[in-house]
């Protein structure tokens, strides 16, 4: 069994809250992609779990014809209203439904396999996907090989926070 | 714990990611008034529930939202194949014959 | 005498390493590495425990984990206490505390074993013959009995302070069995790549290569080459080893269930470590490679401590450094034993005697036996033992053409045991793999498989170290193979390997009455062969009923060591060939598992997901009760200091209906609806009409299900042609959702609109009563509150404290009423905001139970508790929320199916008891005679009753068969001690004309 180093300086996995920023969920059929991807200024995957990144915007594909849009805060008012009588399509806040905790670090993998059942190695980095921690749906996205997002629904977020430290903790006792 | 190939995310993942969703290939009639009790009677309530080949709906409900067929052997709890929504239901014998 | 069997030097003990720990309080020094079996054996302790019905002393039979007899309680400090831990798989460290089960008052003087002399009371079937009568006793006598009697250890009543934990793992390759068939195994996978986990149950990989170090592999000492194979295992970056990790369940699509022990052999665990870890491990291809487990043979006195298997004898002789007595007899059908005999006699046990039930045994091993100085007494049988706690001699007789001649006897402390080897098959059996007997191999090997796996090594009836490495090395390169990946069949130069055979024996012959021999077949269950004889002759054919009957095998061990010879008894009673007698079914987990293991994460608050609004910790911090609601937790009411629950919701509902209260809806489901067919949408989900509802403006929805039965309710705000904001039950958020979306996707994809899941991103604050605009008109910007602009059912994008929000003139009070919504995160803010400003107007908190009070004043229904899955709209008195026009909507139809339609359907009704001050019973049977005889013909039952603190009386609802044609009638609820009397009426109390609502 691999173990992981002990040190307190560097534990092997860490996991924090990120503070909110603007996201969206963005639903519309794929003849309505490039009018949106052009008032967006975003590209729209179409594949699911394939993720788009642009100067200041993310999108990621998480159904055939849904989008996650993350932006700063700041261009919120801006994404809200950017498709208004373009073509049918629902855009819906939901910046405050989501909590996002950011796992880093060599035991990530580990980490996220106490709650999810996926085979995690398979995701590549840049992509994501909506799954299950431990029974609470979530979102999430492989950042780097060992940093991960994770996003869930607010009033589970301190669930799968606990269970997120609980876990951190044993493998940094290395057993 | 099953693993199940969603036909929209073109993945085999695990169980806890989907619901089920009964008997598929019943469609809802386009004018509901228009049928007798009898015909209401078996739309509602009448399944097949065979020992063997099932059709079946799926719902990869914490992944990408979508329901889905499937066929499953409701004896081994194998599952044949899954497709999309919408699509005809696959001929078995043809299927089993491609494999041979 | 301490350690007077420990052989210097031998075994792979630590032995400048001593470990004290103590058994039934005496204090006994093992070595490193020894299991409490070895260590207690090293002592010369054979004596553990006392058996489940007879009480008949015990020992140790086996050196792994099939260990049937010696069970013991281990303790790892306060509430670390665990029963029936099997003490050859329990790893000794200094303070580890061991008791002996089973035995009152002591191990060696047991009261109980007086039911060994009754052993004809507990006979097969005893439970259902011996105390059914009279059955007067079965509940004062007989029970209470057996339960002292009988039973394995005691239970922990303490609850578990150890935490345990779970995670998923993927691999190619999953080996299960680190002995010499899983090392090649895994050594094959593991060089062609692929990703590969070999587990082993044993504190230490190795198997068999532990016990049988003369072996000789590739030129290298059989230990040698476990130490080099291991170095490369660990070394290739694509290799797990788990070592105490026990296989426990073998599932669908090669998902195997694993359970590592992380702590138990140790004596300072690091602090917060999990004591064990459940792995859910889902594996390309899985080889097991489990080996095979020995068999005892079945002849009277086989329990005795001292009488244990030879190979187990073997075990603790090579791996432990211990002779299990100084004077070892042999009883064999097979070769295997001969071997163990050889080696015992080397280390200086006096072997006095070969005892083989065969008639011919190769010359080679009679001469190797001469040569050591034992008999050899070939077609002889075992008839008997005596000692009394622990083997003192043996019965031998010889057999001459199926006659038993007379016995001698012959002294020993100790009496080795072999019947052949069964091949442990368990995993395999869990995926509904099959077995067929194989004649030359003498036992069932696996035949067909229904999952991607291979079978390696003793486990398919291969004896010998050599075949098994070859076989192990075939079967993972089969396993890589099949994943893609080019894997090379390792060869192996073995010398010096003991293969054999032998012959299946079913019990060994007798000269004595067969009906007095106590020959046990399943030692942990106290089952003889004669009770399987008798089950037979009693008429159980199956051999699930013979099990059932008798118990064989349904113990911890699940009849490891039991089933098979169950099974040859059995047949020969039923005069069939085993095969077609077949075996029992083995179900997972292999061996036993904790309830911590099992749970995992889950335990305490982890249980369940506990979800809790933005507000919940305002209403922590005001002392408020809570209430679970699906998952979430909310505020049940807010009692004062001195106030119990009843005074709490009366003064809340005063505050109400005289003033303002605030109260905490976020948990309200809600549904964004949105896209130009949002409006179609709805007409076809809902029961009522949404075309020509405004934008501004709100509407209580009704959704039913396909077959007319109320399913959901809500107020639905229209906030734009094209944008509709959905309320749920705050139980049916996640089934409303799933429900549209099955009706979106796979009846209607045609149309244009999308749903999305609100529920979280707005966080609620219902502010009611008759002075709420007061409260709220300050703090709103950009809408104008008044009555006139802002009426009853109207709906507004505007900012309230500074946040922008979603305000909703709603009531479920009756009276005047806003909802405000607004970002979650500033649900708190928010709500702060508005109870700072209410403070002018006595603004008061209110919980779930007041709500449910208020709304019940107003016969608004609240389904689930109203309804119950089997109420239609006109049940419910909801007729007006159907939308006449309407072509269709879900469940339209089903409202004229003939029994929707029929005469005398439960109908809501309220009921007000005669006497004010009753309140009913939630749940109560309603009959309109109380003297009719019973059972009495209930004709509904009671949904909702409260304390109304509006009328200064008690309120309730009802669901009565045709209840609104029996407006004014009495009915009557029957409860203990006494009859209650309830007036039938409408269901609306305060108000029913609605003029509070118009303020």
């Amino acid at each position: 069994m691999t173990a992981h180093p002990r040190s307190l300086a560097q534990p092997p996995v860490t996991v924090e809250v990120l503070p909110p920023a603007a996201r969206f969920s963005l639903r519309l059929r794929a003849e309505a992609r490039p009018v949106a991807e052009t008032a967006l200024a975003l590209p729209l995957p179409d594949r699911i779990g394939r993720r788009s990144v642009g100067a200041t915007r993310q999108a990621i594909c998480l159904g055939p014809d849904e989008w996650w849009i993350d932006a700063p805060a700041a261009e919120a008012d801006a994404i809200r209203s950017a498709l208004d009588g373009l073509v049918p399509h629902a855009l819906v806040e939901i910046t405050d439904r989501e909590i996002t905790f950011q796992i880093d670090g060599p035991g990530a993998l580990d980490l996220l396999a106490i709650g999810i059942a996926r085979d995690l190695s398979r995701l590549e980095v840049g992509r994501g996907a909506r799954t299950v921690f431990d029974g609470v749906q979530a979102v999430l996205v492989r950042e780097a090989e060992h940093r991960f997002t994770l996003s869930v629904w607010r009033s589970f977020a301190p669930h799968v926070g606990e269970l997120l430290e609980q876990g951190a903790r044993e493998i940094a006792l290395g057993l | 714990m099953l693993l199940i190939h969603c036909p929209y995310c073109d993945d085999t993942l695990p169980e806890p990611e989907f619901a089920y969703a009964g008997e598929a290939h019943i469609a809802r009639p386009a004018d509901p008034m228009a049928l007798s009790d009898e015909e209401w009677k078996n739309f509602l309530f009448i399944r097949s529930n065979p020992r063997g080949t099932h059709y079946e709906r799926w719902r990869h409900i914490h992944g990408c939202g979508r329901f889905f067929n499937a066929i499953r052997d409701t004896v081994s709890d194998k599952f044949v194949m899954t497709y999309r929504a919408g699509e005809p239901r696959p001929n078995l014998d043809a299927l089993k014959e491609a494999a041979e | 005498m301490t350690q007077a069997f420990r052989i210097p030097g031998a075994g792979r003990v630590n032995h400048a390493k001593a470990v004290r720990f103590t058994f039934d309080g005496k204090i006994i020094e093992g070595r490193e590495g020894d299991t409490v079996a070895s260590a207690l054996l090293a002592n010369g302790v054979h004596l553990l425990g006392r058996s489940f019905k007879y009480h008949r002393p015990r020992g140790i039979v086996s050196a792994g984990s099939e260990e049937p007899n010696a069970l013991v309680g281990t303790s790892r400090g306060p509430g670390r206490f665990e029963p029936n831990t099997r003490a050859t798989m329990q790893e000794v460290w200094d303070g580890l505390t061991v008791e002996s089960q089973n035995k009152w008052p002591s191990l060696a003087f047991d009261v109980g074993a007086i039911n060994d002399r009754l052993y004809m009371l507990f006979s097969a079937g005893f439970y259902y013959k011996t105390f059914m009568w009279p059955r007067s006793f079965w509940d004062k006598v007989y029970e209470p009995f057996i339960r002292r009697a009988a039973g394995l250890g005691k239970s922990p009543t303490e609850p578990d302070p150890d935490h345990y934990t779970s995670r998923n793992l993927h691999c190619d390759v999953l080996v299960v069995g680190g002995g010499p068939a899983g090392l090649a195994a895994a050594l094959a996978a593991g060089r062609s790549g692929a990703q590969t986990v070999l587990v082993d149950e044993h504190a230490e990989l190795g198997g068999t290569l532990l016990s049988e170090p003369g072996v000789r592999i590739d030129g290298q000492g059989a230990w040698g080459w476990l130490e080099t194979t291991l170095a490369e295992l660990r070394a290739l970056p694509n290799v797990r080893l788990m070592s105490r990790t026990t296989a426990i369940g073998y599932y669908h699509q090669n998902m195997v269930g694993l359970c590592q022990k992380l702590t138990d052999h140790l004596a300072t665990p690091p602090e917060g470590a999990p004591r064990e870890r459940l792995w859910r491990v889902r594996a390309g291809q899985v080889v097991l490679a489990q080996g095979a487990i020995e068999k005892p043979l079945v002849f009277d006195g086989n329990d005795r401590p001292g009488v244990m298997l030879a190979g187990a004898a073997q075990t603790f002789f090579q791996r432990f450094g211990v002779k299990v007595g100084t004077r070892a007899v042999v009883v064999t059908s097979h070769d295997s034993a001969w071997h163990t005999a050889f080696d015992l006699a080397q280390a200086g046990v006096k072997v006095a005697a070969i005892v083989d039930i065969r008639p011919q045994v190769s010359a080679e091993l009679t001469a190797r036996a001469k040569a050591l100085g034992i008999e050899v007494l070939a077609s002889h049988t075992v008839t008997s033992t005596t000692g009394r706690l622990r083997v003192a001699s043996v019965h031998v007789n010889r057999v001459r053409n199926g006659h038993v001649d007379p016995w001698r006897s012959i002294d020993c402390d100790a009496l080795l045991m072999c019947g052949g080897w069964t091949p442990s098959l368990h995993l395999f059996s869990h995926t509904k793999g099959s077995l067929a007997w194989d004649a030359q191999a003498g036992a069932f090997l696996p035949d067909r498989k229904t999952e991607e796996c291979h079978i390696a090594g003793a486990g398919r009836g291969l004896w010998g170290i050599a075949a098994a490495l070859e076989d192990g090395a075939r079967a993972g390169a089969a396993a890589a193979k099949a994943l893609g990946r080019a894997a090379g069949v390792g060869s192996f130069a073995v010398e010096g390997d003991r293969t054999g055979d032998g012959v299946v024996v079913k019990e060994l012959p007798t000269d004595r009455d067969p009906g007095k021999a106590k020959a046990f077949i399943d030692f942990q269950n106290d089952v003889t062969a004669k009770d399987i004889r008798l089950a037979v002759r009693e008429g159980m054919r199956s051999i699930e009923h013979v099990k059932r009957y008798t118990t064989n095998g349904m113990a911890t061990d699940q009849g490891k060591l039991s089933n098979i010879n169950g099974l040859m008894v059995a047949a020969d009673a039923l005069g069939k060939p085993a095969p077609e007698v077949g075996l029992t079914t083995f179900r997972p987990p292999y061996t036993p598992t904790t309830f911590g293991a099992l749970a995992g994460l889950r335990r305490g608050r982890h249980f369940e997901v506990t979800r809790k609004t933005p507000i919940d910790a305002w209403a922590e911090a005001q002392g408020a009760v809570f209430e679970p609601v699906s998952l979430w937790r909310r505020a049940w009411y807010f009692p004062k200091a001195g106030e119990d629950m009843h005074a709490a919701v009366a003064r809340e509902c005063r505050a109400v209906r005289t003033s303002v209260g605030l109260f905490d809806a976020s948990t309200l489901g809600k549904i964004e609806v949105m896209g130009p067919d949002a409006a179609t949408f709805l007409e076809r989900m809902y029961t009522n009409p949404w075309a020509k509802l405004q934008p501004g403006r709100c509407r209580y929805g009704l959704l039913l299900g396909e077959d007319g039965f109320i399913r959901d309710d809500g107020v639905i705000g229209r906030l734009a042609v094209d944008k509709f904001h959905v309320t749920t039950t705050t139980g049916g958020a996640a089934r409303v959702l799933n429900m549209m979306e099955d009706y979106l996707q796979t009846e209607w994809p045609d149309l244009n609109v999308w749903l999305t899941s609100t529920t979280e991103q707005w966080a609620v604050v219902a502010v009611q009563g008759p002075n709420a605009r007061k409260v709220l008109e300050p703090l709103v910007e950009g809408l104008d509150l008044s009555d006139a602009a802002f009426p009853h059912m109207a709906v507004a994008e505007c900012t309230v404290a500074g946040f922008p929000a979603r305000l909703f003139r709603v009531s479920f009070t009756g009276e005047l009423g806003f909802e405000v919504n607004v970002p979650a995160r500033h649900g708190r803010a928010l709500w702060e905001a508005i109870w700072a400003a209410g403070q002018a107007h006595g603004i008061t908190p209110y919980g779930t139970e007041t709500m449910h009070v208020l709304r019940a004043e107003k016969g608004f229904i609240l389904v689930g508790q109203d309804t119950d899955g089997t109420v239609t709209p006109g049940d419910a008195g909801l007729d007006w929320a159907i939308g006449k026009q309407k072509p269709d909507f879900v469940g339209k139809r089903s409202l004229q199916r003939p029994d929707i339609v029929a005469k005398g359907r439960k109908q809501l009704v309220g009921l007000l008891t005669e006497d004010p001050s009753v309140v009913l019973e939630e749940g109560a049977q309603i009959v309109a005679d109380p003297n009719q005889p019973l059972p009495m013909t209930m004709i509904g039952h009671v949904t909702s009753s409260y304390w109304s603190e509006a009328l200064g009386r008690s309120i309730a609802m009802a669901l009565i068969e045709g209840g609104r044609d029996r407006q004014g009638e009495t009915l009557h609820i029957p409860m203990p001690g006494r009859t209650l009397r309830a007036k039938v009426t409408g269901t609306a109390f305060v108000d029913p004309e609605g003029q509070r609502l118009k303020v």
